[in-house]
C-alpha cells in the first residue's frame, strides 16, 4: 500500500506541482496555535502596547524563552505570572511550531 | 459624551480617586492608556494587509458584531484573502465592551471609552458592514432575512449573537427593569447602576444577585462586588454590598475574591452562596430568595441567561433549549449544516468570555477556509482563555487556562487547570490595560 502511494505521490507533484504545494502549504504551520497569542501580542505578534512584539523575532529566542518559562512555572504556576501558566499549555512541538511561524512575520 | 465625562471629573475631583490613580500608574504605561476616556485602540495600528493571492472563494456573512463576530468578520479576510466575501451584520452601529465595564461602576472609566465602531474592519480588511435586525435563517437557500427584508446569501454562516436574559418574575415592567438594572451588557444599564450606587443613601444597602452557572464571563459578577465595595468604602462608609449568590462557592477565582472579600471588603461585602432568586419587589426593595427575603436600597441582580434570540428563532438551541450545540473543531452547529456558532451563545466547555471568544473565532475561521480548499479542519485545536479583574481601583488579579482538543470527549479540555494570580496587585493592573488595549485592537482593528 505505502510502496504504491510514494510513485502516485512524486508523479501527482511533477505534474501539478503549485497545486500540491498549495494544498500542503494552506494554512501556514503554526498559524492557528500561534494565534492565541495574538490577545496579548497582537495580530501575528505586532503588540500596540506594553506585551512584548514577537514578530520577526527569532524562533530559537521564542523557543528558549518559553521554554524557560515552562520550567520555572512547572513548580508553581501562578508563581511566574500570567506567561509561565500559558507555556505550560504547550508541548515541545506546538513551542517549535509557534516560535517559527512569529519568525516568518514581519 | 461631553456630559458624561463632566459628571465623572466632578465625581472623581469628590472623592479624590482621579489623581491617587493617574500618578500610580503613570510608570510602565502609555499615556493613551491613562485617565477616564483611554485610547485603547491607537490611531495607527500598522494593519496586515488582506492577500490576493491564496486562491479560496467563497460568501461567508457573520451574525453579531461582539468580540467572536468581529474577530471572525477580520480573520475570514486576513487568513482568506480577498476572494472570500464577507459581511457581517449588527444591530448597533458601535460595540460597547462589557469587559472593562466594572471600572465604569467604581468611576475609573467613563462609559464613553467603551465604545468600539466597525470602521477599521470596513477599512482595512474590506468587510461590508451592514447595520440591520436579522429576523431569520434560511438553511436551505442558505440566506440570512433582514428586518429590511434584504437577504444575504451565503456558502458558510457564522453566528455569534452572544447572550439574551431571562426576566426574573416581578421584573416584567419596564419600570420595575429601571428600577434594578442587570449591567450585564454593557451599555445605559452600566450608567444607570453607577447613579444608583453614587446616589445610594449614607450606610444604605447594595444587593447584587449572580445566576447559576453557565453565564456569560465567570470572574465578572464577583469582580464587579469588588469595585462597588470600593466605590463605598472610598465614598460612602458604613455602605454594605450583599452579594447572593445562586452558585455554591465562588465560581472563578475563589482565593482571591474570597480574600478580597474576607479581608480587603471585611465588613462591607457580605457574600451568601447558595441563595437563589425567586422574586424581586422593586419597588418595596425587596428581594425573595430562597434564604428569605432579603432588603436592599439599590439591587442589581444578573439574570439567568441563554443564547442570544436568533438561535432559538432558528432552531439551533439543541442545548437545554438555550444553548447552540457545537463541534469544537469548527464549530458548526449540530442542528444544521453551514451554519457555525462561537461565543457565548455555543455551548462549550469553554468560559463565555471575550478573550476566548476571539479565539474561537479563529479556530471557527480556519476551519471554514479549509473547508473552502477541501481540507477537513484541525485536528487539534488549542485556545486560550485569560482574564484580568481588578480587585480595588488600583490592583488587579487574573484568571488563565490554556484548552487543547481532547478527542476522546470531542470537547476542549484544560491542559493547566484554571490558575489564578497569586494575589492582586497594581502590576497586574498595568497588565490589565495592555491586554484590553492589544485584545481589542486585535479584535476590532
Amino acid at each position: 500500500m505505502i510502496h504504491r502511494l510514494i510513485p502516485c505521490l512524486v508523479l501527482a507533484a511533477a505534474g501539478s506541482g503549485s497545486a500540491l504545494a498549495q494544498v500542503t502549504t494552506y494554512p501556514p504551520a503554526g498559524r492557528l496555535l500561534a494565534a492565541n497569542c495574538f490577545q496579548c501580542h497582537g495580530t501575528n505578534g505586532r503588540a500596540v502596547s506594553g506585551f512584548e512584539k514577537l514578530s520577526g523575532k527569532s524562533a530559537a529566542e521564542i523557543a528558549k524563552e518559553m521554554t524557560e518559562m515552562k520550567a520555572e512555572a512547572t513548580a508553581q504556576p501562578g508563581e511566574k505570572g500570567i506567561m509561565g501558566v500559558h507555556a505550560l499549555g504547550y508541548n515541545d512541538a506546538q513551542i517549535k511550531a509557534i516560535a517559527n511561524y512569529f519568525a516568518s512575520q514581519r | 459624551m461631553t456630559i458624561d465625562r463632566r459628571k465623572f471629573t466632578l465625581g472623581l475631583g469628590l472623592s479624590a480617586l482621579a489623581a491617587p490613580i493617574s500618578r500610580a500608574f503613570a510608570d510602565g504605561l502609555p499615556t493613551s492608556l491613562l485617565g477616564a476616556n483611554p485610547i485603547w485602540i491607537p490611531a495607527s495600528t500598522n494593519p496586515v494587509p488582506v492577500p490576493t493571492n491564496l486562491g479560496i472563494s467563497g460568501r461567508v456573512v457573520v451574525i453579531g458584531g461582539g468580540m467572536g463576530g468581529a474577530t471572525a468578520a477580520k480573520y475570514l479576510r486576513l487568513w482568506g484573502g480577498s476572494g472570500v466575501k464577507v459581511t457581517l451584520v449588527e444591530r448597533a452601529t458601535t460595540y460597547t465592551s462589557n469587559i472593562m465595564s466594572n471600572l465604569v461602576l467604581n468611576g475609573s472609566l467613563a462609559m464613553s471609552s467603551l465604545s468600539f465602531g466597525y470602521d477599521r474592519l470596513r477599512r482595512n480588511y474590506g468587510i461590508s458592514v451592514v447595520t440591520g435586525e436579522v429576523t431569520g435563517i434560511d438553511p436551505v437557500g442558505k440566506q440570512v432575512m433582514l428586518k429590511s427584508g434584504t437577504r444575504l446569501p451565503y456558502d458558510r454562516l457564522i453566528v455569534a449573537p452572544g447572550i439574551e436574559f431571562d426576566v426574573i418574575p416581578g421584573l416584567e415592567s419596564a419600570a420595575a427593569q429601571t428600577l434594578v438594572p442587570h449591567a450585564w451588557k454593557a451599555g445605559p444599564q452600566t450608567t444607570a447602576l453607577r447613579d444608583r450606587i453614587k446616589t445610594l443613601r449614607r450606610g444604605g444597602v447594595f444587593v447584587m444577585s449572580i445566576p447559576a452557572a453557565p453565564y456569560r464571563c465567570p470572574p465578572g459578577p464577583y469582580e464587579r462586588a469588588c469595585l462597588v465595595a470600593d466605590y463605598l468604602k472610598r465614598n460612602n462608609p458604613g455602605a454594605k454590598v450583599i452579594v447572593l449568590d445562586a452558585n455554591p462557592k465562588i465560581v472563578a477565582e475563589a482565593v482571591n475574591f474570597g480574600n478580597a472579600f474576607n479581608l480587603t471588603y471585611a465588613g462591607i461585602v457580605d457574600y451568601r452562596p447558595g441563595v437563589s432568586i425567586l422574586s424581586i419587589d422593586a419597588a418595596a426593595g425587596t428581594v425573595n430568595t430562597s434564604a428569605g427575603p432579603v432588603k436592599g436600597d439599590v439591587i442589581n441582580a444578573i439574570p439567568p441567561q441563554r443564547a442570544g434570540g436568533i438561535i432559538a428563532t432558528a432552531g439551533l438551541n439543541n442545548v437545554g433549549g438555550r444553548w447552540a450545540g457545537v463541534d469544537v473543531l469548527s464549530y458548526e452547529s449540530t442542528a444544521a449544516r453551514a451554519i457555525h456558532v462561537i461565543g457565548d451563545a455555543a455551548a462549550t466547555t469553554q468560559p463565555k468570555a471575550g478573550h476566548i471568544a476571539n479565539q474561537e473565532a479563529k479556530v471557527c475561521v480556519d476551519a471554514i477556509l479549509r473547508g473552502f480548499k477541501g481540507l477537513p479542519p484541525d485536528a487539534a485545536p488549542v485556545t486560550n482563555s485569560a482574564c484580568f479583574s481588578p480587585i480595588t481601583a488600583t490592583t488587579a488579579s487574573w484568571l488563565t487556562a490554556i484548552l487543547a482538543y481532547d478527542p476522546a470527549t470531542g470537547t476542549m479540555k484544560s491542559v493547566t487547570g484554571a490558575v489564578e494570580a497569586p494575589g492582586p496587585n497594581a502590576e497586574n493592573f498595568n497588565q490589565m490595560k495592555q491586554w484590553f488595549s492589544n485584545l481589542m485592537t486585535e479584535s476590532f482593528a
